[in-house]
């Protein structure tokens, strides 16, 4: 499963306490796909989820705009 | 394909790299200006001379020679530039606007009282806790703790009205 | 991770070098120091962009998230700082040059106002530097709480006195002059230690929660 949370134009730490939460809810393979304009939130996420082990690639697909793909990779 | 230099353009840098030459940047402030890098004092005298400019009563009567004679006027330009510079350099530039009202009154109230609690304790983050406590005085040890105490308070009006 | 430059902002970054450059030369012809100055800031406000440094982060995230990555780049800012202004003292004594450090008198006016910093912060998304930082990254919200932070700087000028007043205030305590040069600074090491490492069994403990 794909799931999507709305993180755009969101301050720190909005964007990562709402990512914690979503998580909780998803089971182990499913992928949540976030979208921000915010360096340090995606780098925030980014530096969270190499510390719990979760995969994730992080993509920026237009002028500082940066696309995240996090795979729940276990519990 | 990556050469070093375009790691150090388009980063990011870790964390502790960062802290490193930051480290390294506030010792050179400090060996160059002969006082530490502070922010808000010259934020301080920016905003009185504009106040004086609308006619308000102020305690310190600057000039625009004053201003522009002052250390932290250039540091402070220097940060905006500076990011800015380091954006454009990563091509991540662009203009990024408010998206919920919410979080235009949050940064009004927040930059208000931000202002006014660095002005009565003489200091920000920069200059009164990691400068204070770096020229070895005792304020700035103390000013940290109420620092943290005010950041528990923010932290739960966050949770409750921001997100 | 992969980096895509989907249109790319070199040529305008040449130009802001080039304008920079100018900027510099133009205050070195007034005044040379302002100008390494403004050369130190611009070196900051790179660092602090590039490494994605923040303050607020440093005191809300052990709080809100669980994360201490960048409180304990803070530790290690503070403790290097440390080491870096004792021998920077040490030598302009030696040198016999003036130099001001920031050592302020304590008052409740540090307390409130370190905690009133302390909650703008964080729902004005950064600290004063933080904002300056995200005002060149374009952030309008950040904008907004320029204004606000002119308009509480002017006020908590005008009204700094009132506090003085009326709690009154303590002497400024320089540490070194109570403990000693050597145990003011094992001191203070050994404390950003062991905050280092409780921040970092906070981390592991906030993780595997």
């Amino acid at each position: 499963m794909r799931y999507t949370i709305e993180i755009w134009g969101e301050m720190c730490p909005i964007p990562l306490i709402k990512t914690q939460k979503k998580l909780k809810n998803m089971q182990i393979g499913d992928v949540l796909v976030l979208e921000t304009e915010h360096s340090c939130t995606s780098r925030g996420i980014v530096v969270w989820a190499q510390q719990n082990k979760y995969e994730i690639v992080e993509t920026e697909i237009a002028n500082g705009i940066w696309h995240l793909e996090l795979t729940k990779t276990h519990d | 394909m990556k050469r070093p230099v375009n790691l150090i353009v388009n980063g990011p840098w870790p964390y502790w790299v960062g802290a490193i030459v930051l480290a390294f940047l506030n010792v050179l402030v400090f060996i160059v200006n002969k006082t530490p890098w502070g922010v808000t004092r010259n934020l301080e005298a920016w905003a009185e001379w504009l106040g004086l400019k609308l006619g308000l009563p102020v305690t310190n009567f600057y000039t625009l020679s004053d201003l522009l004679s002052a250390y932290g006027t250039y540091t402070n330009l220097g940060v905006i530039f500076g990011a800015f510079l380091a954006t454009l350099a990563a091509s991540q530039a662009r203009f990024r606007p408010i998206r919920s009202k919410k979080f235009f009154y949050s940064a009004l109230i927040g930059g208000f009282l931000m202002g006014y609690g660095a002005r009565i304790a003489s200091g920000c983050n920069v200059g009164g806790m990691l400068n204070g406590i770096a020229s070895g005085s005792l304020t700035g040890w103390v000013f940290a703790i109420f620092i943290l105490l005010g950041t528990w308070i923010g932290s739960k009006i966050l949770l409750k009205y921001l997100i | 991770m992969i980096h895509n430059n989907l249109s790319s902002q070199r040529k305008h970054s040449l130009g802001f070098v080039v304008f920079l450059g100018l900027l510099l030369i133009l205050i070195a012809q007034l005044d040379f120091s302002l100008s390494i100055t403004l050369g130190l800031g611009l070196a900051i406000g790179f660092t602090l962009q590039k490494s994605r440094f923040c303050f607020v982060s440093a005191f809300r995230d052990p709080i809100l998230t669980g994360m201490t990555e960048l409180s304990r780049a803070v530790i290690i800012l503070l403790a290097l700082s440390i080491i870096g202004f004792a021998l920077v003292e040490w030598w302009f004594r030696a040198q016999q040059i003036f130099f001001k450090p920031y050592v302020f008198p304590l008052g409740v006016h540090t307390l409130v106002g370190g905690s009133l910093f302390g909650i703008g912060m964080v729902i004005a998304g950064g600290c004063v530097t933080g904002v300056l930082m995200r005002i060149g990254e374009g952030f309008a919200m950040q904008m907004v709480a320029f204004i606000g932070l002119l308009l509480g700087a002017f006020t908590g000028k005008q009204t700094q006195y009132i506090w003085k007043n009326f709690f009154g205030e303590w002497n400024s305590v320089f540490l070194p002059d109570f403990l000693g040069w050597f145990p003011t600074l094992a001191l203070e090491l050994a404390l950003l230690f062991f905050l280092w490492k409780m921040l970092k069994w906070w981390q592991v403990r906030q993780l595997n929660k």
